[in-house]
């Protein structure tokens, strides 16, 4: 499909920067008598259509075009084809060799550009491996130590330390899971080619199965809901989904400081809805503010205390939200704490009364 | 002694095995290990398990196949242990007639939980059922199946005949997931393309009837993107 509408879009300019250059002709022809001149137009505009146009094709085509024309319409004999005569001859091969070092480098600059593109990503894609593999050290020393502790020395510890040792290993057991979950979502999208499957799903069973999954996590941290009245169903890979929110929900529990309130707000209306995930804690500090959803990929950007930093989650967040059509941002509020807004374009409700 | 429950667990991964069946071992289960399909089929015929914990990806045989050997014979329940990533298989399992799934990985109190409540259904379904004068009561929730009348506490809740067929069937299979392709099937007898979004429509009825919220430990548990399932404890 992408393919046909790129080829309709160069056939079309192809036909207009022809066209434009014909009757340009027909005023240098005419008005100012310049014909020798009107070779040099067509030289250009075979030139214009090799460069903007993909591939060889169109910039081949327009050359022959171009020298039939001029050598029908503009040059004697007028209105009727003769190669024999050399300039005529001469100005047919100018232009094909023009197409044809004009589309072998725009080719070739494309690809480059292509090339760079897939470094850029590689590189990103280094830089994430990188940082996720220092993360993954932490909890899995404390993981092998802790169980190599409990298992050698195990009667000597008294029990609130086994007790503190085996919770140890719980957290940062369940801090893994995370990431990997984290993981298993950015290569579903990553991986190119798969695209998301959307299935309209209700949005009170995506926040109720994502609030029954937050309590159980944070049963000290209360979520207050505020969702619209009415049933609103929302295309969306609901797994996904339920992987942004939690990560939102997680990411103010965890780096909100001082937070008391933790709000999830959904409205509904003109074919969107908006999803709002506010606190009262400590906001964002300016500087981070701007990147906070790609972050984690610039090593430089991390901070050394990255151990709890699940960074990830708000990057796996942008990647969702965006691979469904949606915006994601993030801001302080004036009144302190931070909101993160989401929107996500909702279904038309068919009424079957 | 001889009265404990026996459940047949099949995992390949030794130490998924080790937890499973300490898991079980120390909530009073008897527990009999398998780490192929092949020793799974036999043991099953020849123990007759109460119970299968079964593995979805063991080396020697795809666990749906197992699993379709197995209810060929018998109505022995199953609960199918699987990987986040693979919701597909989840309603394929569940639709080749697996009890109830739990996704990897998970804590004691959370499986422990499903295997009492898979026992507590099967145990149920052959007797109760739909006895004359039955009756079904799920914390507040009760539901007089001849008179077709749903009870909040004292606060009668009136439903349309679909909602009210939707939370008999539901109640009916208590503590087993039913899989939205199964509610429709049994509800309006064919599936159409919009049929899903028309039991969607119901459920959400049938919360709002209930005066649930989200979030909210419902009587009706909502198993995204798979089904329904009637709180069974």
């Amino acid at each position: 499909m992408g393919k046909w509408k790129l080829w309709l879009r160069d056939l079309i300019l192809s036909s207009v920067i022809l066209t434009v250059c014909f009757f340009t002709s027909v005023v240098l022809e005419i008005v100012f008598h310049i014909p020798e001149q009107i070779s040099a137009a067509f030289a250009f505009a075979v030139f214009l259509i090799s460069l903007l146009t993909d591939g060889y094709f169109f910039g081949l085509a327009s050359a022959l075009v171009s020298v039939l024309l001029v050598n029908y319409a503009f040059t004697f004999p007028y209105f009727a084809l003769d190669f024999f005569i050399p300039s005529n001859f001469f100005s047919a091969i100018v232009m094909g060799v023009i197409a044809l070092l004009t589309g072998a480098l725009t080719t070739k600059v494309k690809h480059q550009e292509a090339m760079k593109a897939e470094s850029q990503r590689e590189r990103m894609r280094a830089n994430l491996l990188r940082a996720i593999s220092h993360d993954l050290r932490t909890p899995l020393t404390t993981i092998y130590g802790s169980s190599a502790a409990l298992r050698e020395n195990g009667d000597r510890l008294t029990p609130e330390q086994k007790d503190k040792m085996l919770l140890g290993i719980q957290e940062d057991a369940q801090w893994l899971v995370r990431m990997v979950e984290n993981l298993l979502s950015i290569t579903r999208i990553d991986s190119g080619n798969v695209r998301i499957d959307l299935v309209s799903t209700v949005l009170e069973e995506l926040v109720d199965s994502v609030i029954v999954k937050f309590r159980k996590r944070y049963p000290n941290q209360p979520v207050h809901l505020e969702l619209p009245e009415e049933l609103v169903m929302i295309p969306m890979d609901a797994m996904l989904m339920e992987q942004v929110l939690m990560n939102l929900l997680e990411n103010a529990v965890q780096h909100a400081a001082g937070m008391k309130n933790l709000i999830l707000r959904v409205t509904a209306g003109e074919g969107q809805a908006v999803f709002e995930i506010q606190d009262d804690g400590c906001g964002i500090p300016e500087d981070r503010l701007s990147r906070i959803f790609s972050g984690y990929y610039d090593s430089k950007d991390r901070p050394e205390d990255a151990r709890r930093n699940a960074g990830i989650g708000l990057s796996v967040c942008a990647t969702i939200v965006r691979a469904h059509g949606g915006t994601i941002q993030a801001e302080n509020l004036p009144s302190g704490g931070a909101l993160f807004r989401f929107t996500l374009k909702t279904e038309e409700m068919t009424d079957e009364q | 002694m001889n009265n404990k429950y026996k459940i047949l667990l099949v995992e390949d991964d030794e130490h998924i095995r080790i937890m499973v069946g300490a898991m079980l071992e120390s909530a009073g289960y008897q527990v009999i290990e398998a780490q192929t399909c092949a020793t799974a089929l036999s043991l099953a015929s020849s123990h007759v398990p109460d119970l299968i914990v079964l593995d979805l990806g063991l080396p020697d045989a795809d666990g749906m196949t197992l699993l379709q050997s197995v209810r060929e014979r018998s109505l022995i329940p199953v609960i199918v242990l699987s990987a986040r990533s693979d919701e597909t298989d989840k309603v394929a399992a569940l639709d080749q007639g697996a009890n109830d799934y739990i996704t990897k990985p998970f804590g004691a109190a959370e499986f422990l939980a499903r295997v009492r409540s898979v026992l507590r259904f099967s145990r149920h379904s052959a007797d109760e059922g739909r006895l004359a004068g039955g009756k079904f009561q799920l914390r507040d929730l009760t539901i007089e199946y001849d008179a077709r009348r749903v009870f909040i506490g004292s606060r009668e809740v009136h439903l349309t005949q679909t909602e009210y067929n939707i939370v008999a069937l539901l109640s009916e299979s208590s503590g087993k997931v039913m899989t939205y392709s199964a509610i429709i099937k049994a509800i309006w007898g064919y599936p159409d393309s919009g049929s899903v979004k028309k039991l969607q429509v119901n459920m959400a009825n049938i919360r709002r009837k209930f005066g649930v919220s989200p979030g909210q430990n419902s009587y009706i548990i909502n198993e995204l993107g798979v089904g329904y399932r009637m709180d069974g404890e």
